[in-house]
């Protein structure tokens, strides 16, 4: 694992220096290996996978390592022959457990072993029942049968909503085949671009994906989009030039999975599938181990508590049966009873239904969770380290601010402008507005005039694409205003010139001169203006001039955004007749002493809805770190507008500058904002990563590549935090992984960031993780309410099995009727408490501390199974003695007769009133008794339903009817109990009986203790916070 | 709802009625197994048996404050007024004990069992206020149409299986003036608490020629018009009894 991870690092942090390190270590592993050949070649493999020196080979060096002609490709036999030795040119996807693994673990997994416990010794009884010769053996049979059937279906059915969820990720894996270009037996093909092979020569194209990693041996203005691998937004230029040591940073490679943004290039191929970096990346995801999410710990830490309830119990009762001179036989029956009482048998598929119901929720939401339990993940996430572009901004840029007339103008960057508000009435403006329109190659794609302005899509690059829609917005249909001037030269941006020009005719038919119109890096137009436009007139560039000017470059600056430089210049017509000739190359007209007319400057604008989410993450106690690959003034600059750096706070930097003081000479205490560097970060020792992390607020991560990410996310956790991250990129992959929960972008993230992901946010919006925590936090909440109401019958279940074992009564309750609690009134009520609202704004408190706020907590345990609980024994209990008493056995009558109870030859048993009765009019008594103890439990867990809505405030200010799925779960409640009494009632089967009405109410009273009791708990809580009570009683 | 409840009857009996019929002895099982020469093998029957007899004896039913001489043939119901002690406690019907003849111990204290000719007693379950109403004639079997009365709930046994019908012998039944049954005026029983030492008239049924060495099951039955037999209920009105006498 640590030698694996130091691979990450070498290709981007350290560079070339530990390529050869690793080297060196798989050859002394090579030399290890040396006997078996099989482990040679592997190790020889893993060299050649690191040993990159493709860029450094000349052209023929490589067509002979690859034994392929560059200008015939590979033959047909030879490609076939390769793809057969190294296997397609894809990503294996990650190793997913086997389908039977998934079943067979829902099967064993939770309280199932312990209902497989209960139901092997419900068939050993009946083995030995059986042998005996007891009439009544079959019963343990069916038993034993019923609890393996819950087993199962329960397991299918957890298995089934699993599968589900990943079903629908399964849908967003599928992918359109990838074509490319190949040339082979010297002919150009399309082929499938997973057939492609080491040595084929390829041709990529603008808007082409990177079908492997490739050496360019010609390029043509060639440039790559490499965020997925580096992070880095600003498209690359590739050429054939070896230009730096490290393959990473040479320009002559291009990678796998990149994007070519314009130009055209060839190439050979030199990696394909898994051996590609992004390959080699994405497998390293898999080695990140998988941490167990929140709310999987909180599960098992419930089912131990109750399991180590159940089991003590049980054993504790076996003991106490077996003094008691009870059979070992009968002693065993009664632990399967104990086990059955308190295993909440149907709980983990309410859970599994109440998170797949938030998930539901949250997709539409546009978060679409992988990982079922994630859903609440996200909830106690207490750090989520943001990606900057796409996810906090909007992914394009905008116009931001104009400066002309020695003034600044903001700009609209909202995402849905229509219209710019900053006044257009100068001159300068419509100078400045005929330079913007004219001096600009981007266009946009032909039909799509019926969309708004800013959904349009574009051929040209960011900044073009930007000054296009802004002039579109405010001058309307920019295409046909170049039409009417037409351009008759232009020299498109180079870096060498840092400028674009263009020399067009006006749209004025009485003026016959040009215009040359000129825009670049403000500094460099500037150079070539001789005078400035103030106010539509001409006025020489003086010191003065130049001196506003300078603020305003510098002011713009300062913002983060990229400024640009207008000027033009009317070329005079005597000179220049219509006639005339314009030859770029010669450059036969004037580039200096230009008129300057103004600066635009632009910015990938924040979206509009994350101010508010942030600081929604802020009140909710939840640190917002900015991850970004950007340079750090628009880091910080963005992070301003959105509010991950507050209006007052400052940095290290932000101070030294205020006293006047060496950076070092500052309290770093002072800084509640901190901006790190990647380059710093790279220096850090985890140490210093943790005290940032630790005193500073604010963080933004700046210039820093991926996989800083899951340094930074390590840090994180180091401090006990739950982190979510987000990412796009390929190699962001191992930080999602590594994350407590990752967050893929949906529109703009790689297939492997999808599939390391957790959750994958549909509109890439952080807005949308707010709403997601939200969601997360109140399912915690409500799953607690879910297990209260839950666990509370479960004491109702078992009082009955122990108050039978020492007081000898009959039975006051079987163990069909208590599956059929579990499994059927109980289950659409606690599915109910899933849709129940916030009590309060849950966004304003911190995020639970996970070692702290557990789901089931001693608070929980202590009042749902000894106060509700006790009290929903009793009601119970008094509705079976009624029962009894009414048909002529009074309480003290039933103490102590189970024997005789129970014995098959004994008919003539005496009552209190000295009538007398068969054993099957006594055991139809008993199912009445069962009947009558189910129905009061399940009247009472009305009560129950309805004062778990809320852990502190009133029922009444929650809102009786506000959630109406709790009604459907009380009439879902009564109407199952009701079929079961009096339609299934003369199944024997099933141990109902008809039962009278009158006993529907006797436990009615009790419900309403119940209630009052909880509201005078709530209340007490509310009083008196922090006292005793509040800390026992609220859970 | 505990206290709504009378001490003198219970609200519902819609669990209890119709009644079971029961035998005498009743040993672990309804079974009896013996030999006749090993008196230890029926002690057990036989100690049963006069447990159960004893509260049937001459000197138990000798205060006329609680018994009432109800007649040696049977007659209607006796009604005693309704079930409270306003009236105080009420009188119930003496049970001869030797009406019970061979089967009544006084002559042979082995109740026959001595001689592989065991007996049994049958009892209809006490149900408070419950009146058995007499068969109608035509559904009875022959042998007790032969000695009918009105006032008479006739008790028969016969082989459970048909097969068995010719293994199980004469059978001999003592009752009531010679009555095969119970005569009416037992009924309605007013409780243990209005009728402490109420007598259940019972039936003695003799098996005087059982084929020994193997498992002969009998089903005896009561009959009347309120008496129901049910397949859940093997007890309801009936119940069968295995004999297994082993001849040495």
């Amino acid at each position: 694992m640590v030698k694996k991870r130091s691979d990450v690092y070498s290709v981007e942090i350290y560079g070339t220096k530990d390529l050869h390190k690793t080297e060196i270590e798989d050859e002394e592993e090579k030399h290890k290996d040396q006997k078996g050949n099989k482990k040679k070649k592997k190790a020889e493999d893993l060299k050649k996978e690191l040993d990159l020196d493709d860029h450094r080979l000349s052209t023929s060096e490589l067509e002979m390592k690859y034994g392929t002609s560059i200008d015939k490709g590979l033959s047909s036999a030879r490609a076939a022959e390769i793809l057969a030795r190294d296997g397609p040119n894809a990503l294996t996807p990650p190793k997913a457990t086997p389908e039977i693994v998934k079943f067979l673990k829902q099967m064993i997994g939770g309280f199932s072993i312990l209902l497989w416990i209960g139901a092997g010794f419900s068939w050993i009884s009946f083995g030995i029942q059986l042998a005996q010769g007891v009439d009544s053996a079959f019963d343990n049979l069916y038993l034993g049968v019923v609890l393996a059937l819950v087993v199962i279906l329960t397991g299918i059915f957890a298995y089934y909503q699993e599968a589900k969820s990943t079903n629908i990720m399964a849908s967003f894996s599928k992918m359109i085949p990838q074509q490319a270009l190949v040339l082979r037996d010297a002919e150009k093909k399309e082929l499938p671009a997973d057939q492609l092979v080491v040595g084929d020569i390829v041709e990529i194209k603008g808007g082409d994906r990177i079908p492997a990693d490739i050496r360019l041996i010609f390029t043509q203005g060639c440039k790559v989009d490499n965020s997925s691998l580096t992070g880095e937004s600003e498209p690359q230029s590739r050429s054939c030039d070896f230009s730096h040591e490290n393959p990473l940073e040479t320009r002559n490679i291009a990678f796998y999975s990149t994007t070519c943004v314009e130009g055209t290039a060839t190439g050979i191929v030199i990696n394909t599938g898994d051996r590609t970096i992004i390959g080699r990346i994405a497998s390293l995801a898999s080695g990140v181990g998988n941490e167990k999410t929140p709310i999987a710990i909180e599960i098992e830490h419930f089912v131990y508590l109750v399991a180590g309830v159940a089991i003590s119990i049980g054993v504790l009762f076996f003991i106490i049966s077996v003094s008691m001179r009870y059979k070992i036989l009968d002693s065993i029956i009664f632990l399967i009873g104990i086990i059955v009482a308190n295993v909440p048998e149907g709980l983990l598929a309410t859970v599994t239904v109440s998170l797949s119901l938030t998930a539901k929720r949250m997709a539409k939401k546009n978060c679409l969770v992988k990982n079922l339990e994630a859903v609440e993940t996200l909830g106690s996430t207490s750090i989520i380290c943001s990606d900057k572009t796409g996810t906090l901004t909007q992914n394009r840029m905008t116009v931001a601010h104009l400066w002309f007339d020695n003034q600044i103008y903001s700009a609209d960057t909202s995402e849905d402008q229509t219209t710019q508000p900053f006044d257009q009435s100068s001159p300068s403006w419509t100078a400045l507005s005929k330079i913007v329109t004219l001096c600009n190659r981007a266009e946009f794609r032909p039909g799509q005039e019926n969309l708004p302005i800013m959904k349009r899509v574009v051929v040209g690059d960011a900044s073009e694409t930007a000054l296009l829609k802004f002039s579109e917005v405010i001058l309307g249909d920019v295409m046909s205003i170049r039409a009417q001037n037409r351009k008759v030269a232009e020299i498109p941006f180079n870096s060498t010139n840092k400028f674009q020009l263009s020399i067009h005719e006006t749209d004025d038919p009485h003026d016959k001169r040009f215009l040359l119109v000129m825009k670049g890096a403000p500094e460099r137009i500037l150079e070539r203006c001789s005078t400035i436009m103030i106010n539509g007139k001409e006025e020489p560039l003086d010191s003065e001039k130049a001196e506003a000017f300078q603020t305003a470059y510098m002011e713009l600056g300062g913002m983060g955004e990229r400024v640009l430089g207008f000027c033009h210049l009317y070329l005079p017509e005597k000179e220049f007749p219509e006639s005339f000739q314009f030859d770029t190359d010669s450059m036969n007209f004037p580039t200096s002493s230009l008129c300057f007319v103004g600066l635009l400057s632009m910015i990938d604008p924040p979206r509009s809805t994350v101010p508010d989410a942030v600081s929604k993450c802020r009140s909710a106690g939840i640190k917002v770190i900015m991850v970004t690959g950007d340079h750090p003034i628009t880091a910080k600059a963005i992070a301003k507008s959105v509010g991950i750096i507050s209006a007052t706070s400052e940095t290290v930097e932000d101070i030294a500058k205020r006293l006047n003081i060496p950076v070092e000479r500052v309290n770093r205490r002072e800084a509640t904002a901190a901006v790190v560097n990647g380059m710093e970060l790279k220096d850090m020792s985890s140490e210093q990563l943790d005290a940032i992390l630790r005193e500073h607020a604010e963080i933004v991560f700046a210039r820093t590549s991926p996989q800083q990410k899951l340094i930074i996310v390590e840090g994180c956790q180091r401090q006990g935090a739950v982190v979510a991250v987000t990412g796009d990129g390929v190699n962001d992959s191992p930080a999602l992984k590594k994350a407590d929960i990752g967050i893929a972008m949906g529109i703009a993230g790689s297939d492997a960031a999808k599939n390391a992901a957790d959750m994958v946010l549909l509109d890439d919006n952080f807005a949308s993780i707010v709403t997601g925590v939200e969601e997360g936090r109140l399912i915690f909440d409500n799953l607690k309410k879910t297990i209260a109401y839950t666990l509370t019958k479960n004491i109702a279940e078992l009082c009955p099995f122990l108050i039978y074992i020492i007081a000898s009564i009959p039975m006051p309750i079987g163990t069909i009727t208590i599956l059929f609690i579990d499994l059927g009134t109980d289950i659409i009520p606690s599915v109910a408490l899933a849709y129940e609202k916030a009590e309060s704004d849950i966004m304003n408190r911190r995020p639970r501390n996970k070692r702290r706020d557990r789901l089931v907590n001693q608070q929980l345990a202590v009042y749902s199974y000894l106060q509700i609980g006790i009290m929903q024994s009793v009601g119970a209990f008094v509705t079976y003695f009624t029962v009894y008493a009414e048909q002529g056995f009074l309480p003290s009558t039933l103490l102590g007769v189970r024997v005789n109870w129970e014995s098959n030859a004994i008919n003539d048993f005496e009552d209190s009133y000295g009538q007398q009765w068969t054993h099957y009019q006594r055991m139809y008594l008993q199912w009445t008794g069962y009947t009558a103890f189910f129905v009061s439990i399940t009247i009472q867990q009305v009560a129950d339903l309805i004062i778990r809505k809320t852990r502190r405030n009133s029922i009444f200010r929650q809102g009786l009817f506000r959630n109406k799925v709790i009604w459907v779960g009380i009439f879902s409640q009564i109407g199952i109990a009701l079929i079961l009494t009096y339609g299934l009632g003369h199944v024997t089967a099933l141990n109902f009986t008809p039962l009278r009405f009158q006993y529907w109410f006797v436990a009615v009273p009790f419900a309403i203790l119940i209630w009052v009791y909880d509201e005078i708990r709530k209340l007490l809580i509310r009083r008196h916070p922090g006292s005793w009570w509040d800390k026992n009683m609220y859970y | 709802m505990l206290l709504t409840v009378s001490e003198f009857e219970p609200k519902y009996q819609d669990r209890v009625a119709p009644p079971g019929l029961t035998q005498v002895p009743q040993v672990q099982k309804t079974e009896i197994a013996f030999t006749a020469s090993d008196p230890r093998s029926y002690e057990p029957y036989v100690r049963n048996l006069a447990n159960f007899l004893r509260d049937y004896s001459d000197e138990q039913q000798t205060e006329n404050i609680v018994f009432q001489d109800c007649g040696d043939t049977p007659t209607e119901y006796k009604e005693r007024g309704p079930y409270n002690d306003a009236q105080g406690q009420k009188k119930v019907c003496k049970f001869k004990r030797e009406w019970l003849e061979n089967c009544s111990g006084l002559n042979d204290p082995t109740y026959g069992y001595k001689d592989g000719k065991p007996c049994i007693l049958v009892k209809l379950n006490r149900i408070i206020g419950f009146k058995p109403q007499a068969p109608v004639n035509e559904s009875l079997p022959p042998e007790i149409m032969a000695k009918y009365n009105p006032n008479l709930i006739p008790v028969h046994c016969v082989a459970k299986r048909e097969e068995d019908a010719d293994k199980i012998g004469t059978v001999e039944y003592y009752g009531m003036g010679g009555y095969p049954g119970f005569g009416l005026q037992y009924y309605p029983y007013y409780g243990k608490l209005l009728q402490p030492r109420y007598l259940q008239p019972l039936v003695a049924v003799q098996f005087t020629n059982l084929t020994y060495d193997m498992e002969v099951r009998v089903e005896c039955r009561a009959y009347g018009q309120n008496i129901i037999y049910s397949d859940k209920d093997r007890f309801q009105g009936r119940f069968d009894i295995k004999f297994d006498i082993k001849s040495s």
